[in-house]
């Protein structure tokens, strides 16, 4: 099913030393959120936290000097990278058991399709297991907000002392 | 002063399920896409749109293409897509081939970078001794792999030569029963060459790999003798290089396929000169130029600020040096850089070419095992040089000790599969350069302490996906093909007509068993511990 495309404005909000980035994970999943964030750990620290249900605050903290122009900037190329990640994980999530499919046939003698078809009727059939175990349950579900430290978990080393 | 925005996005139309899986990026204007089988294909940016909104249909002029390459998914071979990942990824399970030999720490230079943490001279206490090179090759000889490269390096390996001779000619003896195919490679400094060894390694089908930094100024500079005595490091090079060289023709082999390796390391001076290395390259016939950084093992870590340089200059020498030898290739002169070489393989043919180093895993421990001169069990030669500068964290045992099944599934090796499989590392699994790619977790260790370290923030992630992005790019504006006609005569090989000898390693890269000498090239040893 083709979702058709899709208008959205990122808010920011900077302060001429970082910027933050308010998301949605409606529109951004978290491992999009995740892989994103992960891209920029050479050039800014990065920490993430939840200021709301379903949202996640990706803060940035450029390692060199910066300006307000410059954080804006970054917040751009950050957006961008993370439409590349959010198509990443929905090619990913819609083509995984294809990919399963031929990593099997190629390393193991028996696999337990014979065949494309059969692979691909299987997927339009697919409905979501019983989860007894909650497996799928992430772990880092969020805490009650009284335990959400100020400056949330870094994404990258740690933050250099200031001088 | 706080400032509020916003950034207006788009997110593009998708239709993931007529989507085959693959991985993209931004190469100039357009969209590379990449896929498991190292097969790749360049959109513009409209026709990506319409691929992911599934509205590119079969009467675009790429629409074949992208269905038979595995991007669409109506119409998709799986099972073809299967096969051809099993050829890409056919050494998976084969077991070590590459047996690095440390025949003695010993070595009469003392290069400002030395990665192989040498003794001095008088150190005879750092020999192997001939019962441990019975081991040695026993211990080599039960590996599942049906090709056994043994590659000798030190120190200055030739300062043992009792004990390369003995390896050589014990394997031989014992393989009468094993039917393995056997190949040895000598990674030497020349310094400690005569006549009576070099007629020996002749006859013995030795391929000999040495390392030339460039011209005298450059070479003498970065490799002088140990307490600055004796003729220039350059000069002996010169001498045997052409020695041997001339002995080959005098064989009646053939120049193409027989001749000096030899590989450069990259320092401070390099870069000042690197057009002088590249033709000094030319003009003794070498084909095979690796344009090989510093790597964080031995010496250098002390002398890096004397020799070393920012990555950033690192990489913009070598374009400058890829696009020379690229225009030289456009003159007629036959010469390649080996590690663009490396990338192009995986880019433009059906194989591998099971570099241990740039491979997912890594063939650490799985692809080759080094063995000190003590008889300490390494799953390569970094974590030897890891071991020299004091860490023993990467020792498996001890030969004698410490089986081959035992060491291949040793809990190290293991982790440093974990931590360079590519298809579960963050960034590395939704990577475009994937499919030509391979990490260092002990290059990572080094840096940072951790196996798997944060990509973005590694050397070798920028050089490689510098290196692969330039290749791409040269590959995109190449309107006529004829770049891609050299780039393909970089990938091709053709047989020694004796058996060949495996290459690697400096621990930089261990080259296919099946490999064989590039029709444009060497076959490629990226090497010389030894002689660092």
């Amino acid at each position: 099913m083709s979702d058709d495309a899709l208008q959205d404005e990122i808010a920011f909000v900077e302060d001429g030393r970082r910027v933050a980035l308010t998301l949605d994970e409606e529109l951004y999943p978290r491992d999009a959120i995740l892989g994103a964030a992960y891209l920029f750990v050479d050039r800014a620290w990065v920490f993430l936290s939840r200021p709301g249900d379903r949202q996640v605050e990706v803060r940035l903290k450029p390692k060199g000097d910066t300006d307000s122009a410059a954080l804006e900037a970054l917040a751009g190329e950050f957006a961008n990278e993370l439409l590349n990640q959010v198509l990443r994980v929905r090619i990913g999530e819609s083509t995984g058991r294809i990919r399963e499919y031929y990593m099997a046939r190629a390393f193991f003698s028996t696999t337990t399709q014979s065949s494309i078809d059969q692979l691909l009727a299987e997927l339009d059939e697919e409905e979501l297991a019983d989860d007894d175990l909650e497996i799928s349950v992430p772990w880092d579900t969020p805490e009650p907000a009284a335990d959400t430290p100020d400056e949330g978990p870094a994404v990258g080393d740690e933050e250099p002392p200031r001088a | 002063m706080t400032r509020r925005g916003s950034i207006a996005v788009t997110h593009p139309r998708l239709d993931a399920d007529k989507l085959g899986p693959f991985r993209f990026g931004r190469i100039d204007d357009k969209v590379l896409l990449t896929h498991d089988t190292g097969q790749w294909h360049l959109l513009s940016e409209p026709d990506f749109e319409a691929l992911l909104a599934g509205t590119l249909g079969p009467d675009h002029p790429d629409h074949a293409a992208l269905v038979d390459k595995g991007f669409i998914r109506d119409g998709m071979d799986a099972d073809a897509i299967a096969d051809r990942l099993r050829r890409k990824k056919r050494w998976l399970g084969m077991g070590p081939h590459l047996h690095v030999v440390i025949t003695t720490l010993r070595c009469n230079q003392s290069c400002k970078y030395c990665h192989a943490s040498r003794t001095d001279m008088d150190r005879v206490d750092t020999d192997m001794s001939i019962d441990t090179a019975r081991l040695v090759v026993d211990h080599a000889l039960r590996s599942p792999s049906p090709f056994i490269a043994f590659e000798f390096q030190g120190g200055e390996p030739t300062v043992n030569m009792d004990v390369i001779r003995f390896i050589v000619e014990y394997s031989r003896e014992r393989n009468r029963n094993e039917g393995k195919t056997i190949e040895y490679s000598l990674v030497t400094n020349m310094t400690r060459m005569d006549e009576d060894k070099a007629e020996w390694l002749l006859a013995n089908d030795v391929f000999l790999c040495t390392s030339l930094d460039g011209p005298r100024h450059v070479h003498d500079w970065n490799r002088p003798f140990a307490g600055g005595q004796g003729s220039a490091p350059f000069d002996e090079v010169m001498k045997w290089v052409q020695y041997f060289n001339r002995r080959y023709v005098e064989m009646g082999r053939d120049p193409e396929l027989w001749h000096v390796d030899a590989l450069m390391t990259t320092t401070r001076k390099t870069l000042e000169h690197w057009r002088e290395v590249i033709d000094l390259y030319v003009s003794l016939g070498i084909r095979n130029l690796y344009l090989r950084p510093l790597n964080p093992f031995g010496f250098i870590m002390k002398t890096w600020k004397a020799v070393g340089y920012d990555q950033e200059d690192f990489l913009r020498f070598y374009e400058q040096a890829l696009d020379y030898i690229i225009d030289l290739n456009r003159d007629g002169v036959q010469i390649i850089e080996g590690t663009a070489a490396l990338f192009l393989k995986k880019m433009l043919t059906p194989d591998d070419p099971n570099f241990v180093d740039l491979r997912s895993p890594i063939g650490a421990g799985t692809g080759q095992i080094a063995y000190n001169y003590d008889g300490t069990i390494f799953p390569s030669d970094e974590g030897r040089m890891v071991d020299a500068m004091g860490d023993p964290i990467f020792a498996l045992g001890r030969l004698g000790e410490l089986t081959p099944d035992e060491a291949i599934g040793h809990p190290t090796v293991k982790a440093l599969a974990v931590a360079s499989l590519l298809d579960t590392l963050p960034m590395c699994s939704t990577c475009w350069n994937a499919p030509y790619c391979g990490v260092r977790p002990l290059h990572n260790y080094m840096m940072s302490g951790d196996l798997f370290g944060q990509r973005p923030n590694t050397p070798k992630c920028k050089q490689h996906m510098t290196i692969a992005r330039l290749l791409f790019e040269r590959l995109s504006r190449d309107t006529d093909g004829s770049l891609e006609a050299i780039f393909r005569r970089w990938t091709l090989e053709r047989p020694r007509e004796t058996p060949p000898p495996d290459l690697d390693a400096d621990g930089d890269a261990g080259a296919s068993p099946a490999a064989s000498s590039p029709a444009s090239g060497d076959a490629a040893p990226d090497s010389a511990a030894a002689t660092e």
